[in-house]
């Protein structure tokens, strides 16, 4: 190159044709003086100007490969550099909007290669490549280092330990799923879903899954999700894509809101081989979205055959209840049978013994009764009229019955009875005879 | 938003409700009053959840940022 780049190249050029672009010119040279004598002597500006035409329109963009040295990054967010072999060195500069997109910076000495234009920065004269892209060399250079990067710090932080990871809810009737509302890979979640659990209730949100911004997006639509309540699971992911098209899912705004979810994570990010950040940091992996859910949700054959059985189960379970319970209460009865012949004997003895206890008692009562029994007898005949008659009284009455006590009872002829201990006789009065004084 | 005022036990609870009502009743200090009780809501529980196996359908809904849910269509069976 450097052959090309002789002064009689532009020796027919007006270098001073674009004056919005020479700030440095010296106000004092004016274009239009006359020359003096001599050799024409061009200005430092004209001279850069000129070279900077002449290569920034000659030479196209192109890659160039070589290892990073001097990696620094200005507050505006600029790397400066440089790309070395063995035996040269090109100054680079990446302007921050390009910088932006990079996984990492890399550190020194990676070998990368990078793509750009060159450029001359007049006021220097110094030439630079101006880069629009920078790779790591190898499969996946600078990824595979961004990658472990941010894995080791996760690690460290154990946001990866094993035993942070939730079990899925067995029956979820809510599946959250964030991914693009374009994309395959919701179409593939929602046909498998709906062929094996079409009573769940799938609540998406959308999201741009690649491009710059993207982590950041994904990860604002995992919040938005969990803050809803309206999710039990949430399937995070998309279709297969390069490395580059899969990366929003091994940025960090991605891998926290996922470890801060209070529901668990499925993480579905392409196809199997790319293991990324989110795969490592959900509570599950899956290699595809489909597989994803189908991890999530039961197969509705598989419940209705558990189901089938279980009016069998809850019918022995109740027969094994009233067995036990009958057992029980047998045993319960035996153990009373059992406190009763210990208190009292066996029980042919406290028979007897009962019998011969009631047969005494019987007895001192009759001879009581009998004793008290001739007493109240004795008594009651002193008080009979016929004891009275035994010791020779004799009563008189009327045929009416009345009894005839006094001598006015008894006018001359009268008849009447006497009643005599052993019967009663007819007798007719014959006359009063005395009546006794005072009566 | 279909759902009229059917019961809203979701299938998750039943299914788990009926691994408790079987653990319950094969547990020895369950009443046999109980174990009826248990045996009648578990039926009831099997009931349903068939039911509701047989004929639910899929509901997508995308979630807004207002929070709230609006049913999204599939474009493609």
């Amino acid at each position: 190159m450097d052959d090309d780049l002789s002064l009689d190249l532009f020796g027919d050029d007006e270098p001073d044709t674009e004056p919005e672009t020479e700030p440095e010119t010296p106000p004092g040279e004016a274009e239009g003086a006359p020359q003096p004598p001599g050799p024409k002597v061009w200005s430092v500006s004209q001279v850069n100007r000129a070279v900077r035409g002449l290569l920034e329109d000659s030479v196209e963009p192109l890659w160039i490969g070589g290892e990073v040295g001097g990696w620094t990054r200005s507050r505006a967010g600029h790397r400066y550099f440089t790309l070395k072999d063995d035996r040269a060195q090109l100054r680079c500069v990446m302007f921050a909007r390009e910088a932006e997109l990079l996984p990492t910076d890399p550190a020194e000495g990676t070998q990368v290669r990078v793509f750009g234009e060159l450029a001359l920065y007049e006021a220097r004269g110094e030439y630079q490549l101006v880069v629009r892209r920078l790779e790591g060399e190898g499969a996946e250079g600078l990824w595979r280092l961004a990658f472990e990067k941010l894995r080791a710090k996760l690690e460290a932080e154990g946001l990866l330990d094993a035993q942070l990871k939730r079990p899925l809810p067995a029956y979820p009737a809510r599946v959250g799923v964030v991914t693009s509302l374009e994309g395959a890979a919701l179409r593939d979640i929602v046909s498998v879903l709906d062929r094996r659990a079409p009573w769940t209730r799938v609540v998406v949100r959308g999201t741009r899954v690649q491009g710059e911004g993207a982590s950041l997006e994904i990860a604002s639509a995992i919040r938005a999700l969990a803050e809803s309540g309206l999710a039990d699971v949430i399937i995070v992911g998309r279709g297969g894509g390069s490395v580059e098209d899969l990366w929003a899912f091994n940025e960090e705004p991605v891998a926290r809101a996922m470890a801060e979810s209070p529901v668990p994570v499925v993480s579905a990010v392409g196809h199997e081989v790319d293991v990324t950040i989110s795969d490592l940091v959900a509570d599950l992996r899956a290699p595809t979205p489909s597989a994803a859910a189908e991890a999530v949700v039961p197969d509705s054959q598989a419940v209705l055959i558990g189901l089938r059985r279980v009016p069998g189960q809850l019918g022995r379970a109740l027969r094994g209840v009233s067995d036990r319970r009958r057992s029980l209460i047998e045993g319960r009865l035996a153990s009373l049978a059992r406190t009763m012949v210990r208190r009292f004997g066996p029980p042919r003895q406290a028979m007897d013994r009962a019998m011969n206890r009631l047969e005494r008692a019987t007895r001192a009562t009759a001879q009581e009764r009998r004793r008290r029994l001739g007493t109240v007898a004795a008594r009651l005949e002193a008080l009979s009229p016929l004891a009275t008659l035994h010791r020779g009284y004799s009563v008189a009455h009327a045929p009416d019955g009345r009894i005839l006590r006094r001598v006015a009872d008894f006018p001359v002829d009268t008849t009447f009875e006497l009643r005599v201990l052993d019967g009663t006789v007819a007798a007719k009065a014959t006359g009063p005879l005395r009546r006794e004084p005072g009566s | 938003m279909t759902d009229a005022k059917q019961d809203k036990t979701s299938l998750e609870e039943r299914l788990r409700r009926l691994d408790e009502i079987l653990a319950r009743m094969e547990s020895d200090d369950v009443s046999l009053e109980d174990a009826l009780r248990l045996f009648e809501e578990g039926v009831s529980h099997v009931r349903e959840a068939e039911r509701v196996l047989s004929t639910a359908e899929l509901r997508v809904e995308e979630l807004l940022t207002s929070g709230e849910t609006r049913p999204l269509e599939s474009d493609e069976g």
